[in-house]
């Protein structure tokens, strides 16, 4: 359905995702994952067709068989909400704050599905509902502020399914909700692809809300797919010395509540898109660093465990 | 909002009083004898008392005012003294030219800068959003009466598709709105100018905000995200201004009806200025203040009616 | 800061303002011919190395009445915008440093000086005076009191919170001495921004007055005046209505311009939007 060979986004000649391979098929879960600055909202902006007018998209992206690299905003615009959709992170933020929700939600049945508009209303009702909105009618003429958090979470989540898209994206969807809040979201996300068959990329950097959400994932620094496999695997036995710190800095319950062990951490911090190094992106923080590694890019290699990981550790078949 | 309203209108009349003694105290207590003023220098004092008798005054200065402003509610703003007719009969006579005249300019200034200011903002440091700057800022520096003089000479001295001033009045309404074409465009292009650049960077604000991408991100078209999303959003500065343009267009109204030789309330202020009719410049230029106070209330209560999100703070 | 690094719209203000402000200072020494030295014979005379812009139907030279025309109208605004910038401020940092009631009034008769369009204000004053140069000074000046007022105390309100201030009120300043050593100081790029940007509509509303007959009286000339001269002559000679608009523009634009430019360079935030 949507297919990414070879794609980059750049800055000049700076990438911000580097050559990046990726097939979406409908009913795929995919979990990114990765620090904050690696690369995991421009690749999801790049599928949106939406990457600011400052950066360049090269490579080949294909929707549909159809290639949209070079597309004109026109294009883009015509698959958008219909083959794929997109919900954020800042729920109040991504709401327009003076339309009525309501309104809101029943625009895009109203200009692409050329609905009337009471027949947008009762869509609009079976969305609300869909997303466990509770008193949908009532809630038809209220405004962004007025609700919950989690409440605009869902009427973001029920605008982007307004028009039946194929895929949904969602860049960190849970990250500004409560603890439990943010769980529910996650399980309606996972309800809604399956009961849609709809194909879910599930952006964040919170490894539980992923390994609950999620079939495969990709693990993303500095631009690079640096790991990729089933959600299971890849999180059980990471294989990329990335992945393990990102697993290890994880709080866990049982640690955190008995024993005030410090959280063990990632050194240093994602370096700025133009001082990435030009080999192995990790490169420098990588606790298991080879002399080759700052230079020389690695191979996506895949190991006997059935994940993918372009790290120069595995290039002889497992781990040195 | 009950209370909101209550709070604006109390401070509505308080302003409008205010604005009232202002236009009083400098017609009738600043250091000048209206007398004199009416009837030149030369006159002699029996005349100006006789004057001063006839128009009340030699009345106290507070009995003056008051009598004033209770005949003016009633609709009484005295006696012209050089058209011989009521103040009320003049201002009636010539407010609809006045008015046509500043709306008609108000609906132009608003389409051109909305859409000037809104394609500019949207070609962002490109070659459109710098024409239209620079465009906007020519059009500040540059005086509407030349600018009328201007278009007279191009389109009724040159071209002689337009007349070149005058006002046939509303009985022939298509030869009315052409006399009101050259007029309009000179008031609204001066003003648009001005309300382009705030509504360019009012929306330029907008654009980056999340829910511009939402909108974006629901396929819909770069002119529907504009017009739809993001101009009701950046609509709050541009109407700030649109009430102070209001103002700014109303009196200049009083310059542009001189230009064109349109009879209207402009034109009657300044001909009463030349003949002295204290009376009636008293009562224009208070019609004028209560335009200018009138459109900055309607923009506060504008606020409300535009973001929702005021009505629960204003309560 | 080197030149290149100066926002365009500075470097070409300052050049307008430099040009018509020189030209202003010329005219008091030196014009071609008698701005008012009439020659009937001589009316209507094309532009010719002896009178660059040509006469006036009474065979005025243009330029030299255009030159001292640039001197009437930057007095105007001069004296105009410095009396009305003085008081307005005087009032904002008055507003600022007494707070409570005195703010509020302050702020209460500044939205009432709003009310009054310069345009009104001074035909109001003719009528109660007859129309003059004067009152054209006192109808600008007094709507810049309240801009000014709101400007500066804006500004100042902001300085009050710093920490020498807050030394200063510990070292038993009062509020007047902490006023004019640390607020005003602090505040004057604001008010010097706002006292370029007025100076450009000071000009405008000078030339709209003397165009109404409100402004100099002749002989004295003024742009705005032969504008309304040129308006009854346009069929006869239309290059009369375009030089003196020219001259207005150039001004305006200058002024405007520098005013922008200062403001640029002083609030860098807001530069970049621009």
């Amino acid at each position: 359905m949507i297919e990414l060979k070879n794609m980059s986004v750049n800055l000049g000649i700076f990438s911000a995702v580097r050559g990046v391979d990726l097939v979406i098929k409908p009913g795929d879960r995919i979990g990114v994952v990765g620090e904050s600055g690696c690369g995991k909202s421009m690749l999801a902006l790049s599928i949106m067709g939406m990457v600011p007018d400052a950066l360049s998209t090269v490579g080949s992206l294909i929707v549909d068989g159809q290639e949209l690299i070079d597309a004109p905003e026109s294009t883009w615009t015509a698959h958008r909400a219909r083959t794929m959709s997109m919900i954020f992170q800042e729920p109040m933020a991504a709401l327009n704050p003076l339309r009525r929700i309501g309104d809101i939600v029943a625009e895009p049945l109203l200009v692409h599905d050329g609905l009337g508009k009471s027949a947008a209303r009762a869509r609009v009702i079976d969305l609300f509902t869909e997303v466990g909105i509770p008193q949908p009618e009532l809630r038809l003429r209220q405004y962004p502020h007025e609700l919950s958090g989690g409440q605009r979470q869902r009427v973001l989540i029920a605008l982007a399914l307004a028009c039946n898209p194929r895929l949904l994206i969602a860049d960190e969807p849970t990250t500004a909700l409560d603890a439990n809040v943010a769980l529910r979201i996650t399980d309606l996300l996972v309800e809604l692809a399956q009961e849609r068959n709809m194909a879910l990329l599930f952006i964040s950097h919170d490894l539980g809300a992923v390994s609950r959400a999620t079939r495969d994932i990709l693990v993303m620094y500095g631009g690079d797919i640096v790991e990729r496999g089933t959600t299971q695997q890849v999180l059980q036995e990471p294989a990329h010395p990335y992945t393990q710190g990102l697993i290890a800095a994880r709080p866990q319950i049982s640690q955190t509540a008995t024993r005030r062990k410090r959280l063990p951490t990632i050194a240093g911090s994602v370096p700025a898109l133009i001082n990435l190094p030009k080999g192995c992106r990790f490169s420098g923080r990588c606790p298991r660093e080879l002399a080759k590694c700052a230079s020389t890019r690695p191979r996506a290699v895949t190991t006997d465990q059935g994940s993918t990981v372009m790290c120069h550790l595995f290039e002889g078949g497992t781990a040195q | 909002m009950g209370y909101f309203l209550f709070r604006r209108t109390v401070g509505l009349f308080l302003t409008l009083f205010a604005v009232s003694i202002v236009v009083f105290a400098s017609m009738n207590v600043l250091p000048g004898d209206p007398a004199i003023t009416i009837l030149g220098i030369e006159s002699t004092e029996d005349a100006r008392a006789v004057l001063r008798e006839q128009l009340g005054l030699d009345e106290p200065v507070l009995g003056q005012y008051f009598a004033w402003i209770f005949n003016a509610l009633q609709g009484d703003f005295g006696v012209s003294y050089s058209y011989g007719v009521p103040v009320s009969e003049l201002i009636g006579e010539r407010i609809p030219m006045t008015l046509s005249l500043a709306f008609s300019g108000m609906a132009l200034t608003t389409t051109l800068a909305l859409f000037l200011g809104i394609s500019a903002a949207s070609y962002h440091k490109k070659p459109g959003d710098w024409g239209v700057m620079l465009l906007s800022q020519l059009g500040i520096a540059i005086p509407a009466f030349w600018l009328s003089m201007l278009l007279v000479l191009l389109f009724a001295v040159k071209l002689r598709w337009l007349p070149p001033g005058g006002f046939p009045g509303w009985d022939e309404p298509l030869s009315a709105m052409r006399s009101l074409i050259l007029p309009t465009v000179a008031l609204a292009l001066v003003q648009s100018a001005v309300l382009a650049r705030v509504t360019r960077s009012s929306a330029l604000e907008v654009i980056r905000l999340d829910f511009v991408r939402t909108a974006r991100a629901s396929g819909f078209s770069k002119s529907r995200v504009l017009w739809r999303h993001v101009l009701p959003n950046a609509l709050i500065p541009i109407v700030t201004i649109v009430g102070l343009q209001f103002a700014a267009l109303v009196s200049g109204t009083i310059v542009i009806e001189n230009v064109f030789y349109l009879p209207g309330l402009g034109r009657l202020i300044f001909q009463s200025i030349s003949n002295r009719d204290l009376f009636t410049v008293q009562a224009l230029v208070m019609m004028f203040a209560i335009i200018v106070v009138l459109a900055n209330f309607l923009v506060d209560i504008a606020y409300v009616l535009i973001d929702p999100r005021l009505k629960g703070r204003s309560n | 800061m080197t030149l290149r690094q100066l926002p365009a719209n500075l470097i070409i203000g300052a050049i307008l303002v430099i040009l018509v402000l020189g030209v202003a200072l010329l005219s008091t020494i030196w014009t071609p011919y008698d701005h008012a030295a009439l020659s009937i014979s001589n009316k209507f005379q094309g532009p010719s190395f002896a009178h660059l812009l040509g006469t006036d139907q009474l065979g005025r030279d243009v330029v030299s009445q255009l030159m001292v025309a640039a001197g009437n109208s930057m007095v105007v605004a001069v004296t105009a915008v410095f009396i009305g910038g003085t008081i307005g401020t005087m009032l904002g940092l008055l507003a600022s440093a007494k707070g409570g009631w005195v703010e509020d009034l302050v702020m209460r008769l500044s939205d009432l000086g709003f009310a009054f369009p310069a345009l009104l204000f001074a035909i109001m004053l003719a009528a109660a005076f007859g129309p003059s140069l004067p009152n054209v000074v006192i109808a600008i000046a007094f709507i810049n009191i309240p801009v000014f007022a709101r400007v500066s105390r804006a500004s100042a309100n902001q300085i009050w919170t710093r920490e020498y201030v807050f030394a200063a009120r510990a070292a038993g300043l009062g509020k007047i001495a902490i006023s004019r050593d640390h607020i005003l100081p602090n505040i004057a790029a604001p008010v010097i921004v706002q006292a370029t940007i007025e100076f450009a509509l000071a000009i405008l509303i000078e030339a709209a007055l003397s165009y109404l007959g409100l402004g100099a009286q002749p002989p004295s000339p003024s742009w705005g005046r032969m504008l309304s001269e040129a308006q009854t002559l346009m069929y006869l000679a239309p290059q009369l209505a375009v030089y003196p608009g020219l001259a207005i523009v150039t001004a305006v634009l200058g002024f405007g311009l520098l005013g922008d430019g200062l403001r640029d360079i002083s609030d860098p935030r807001l530069a970049r939007e621009r």
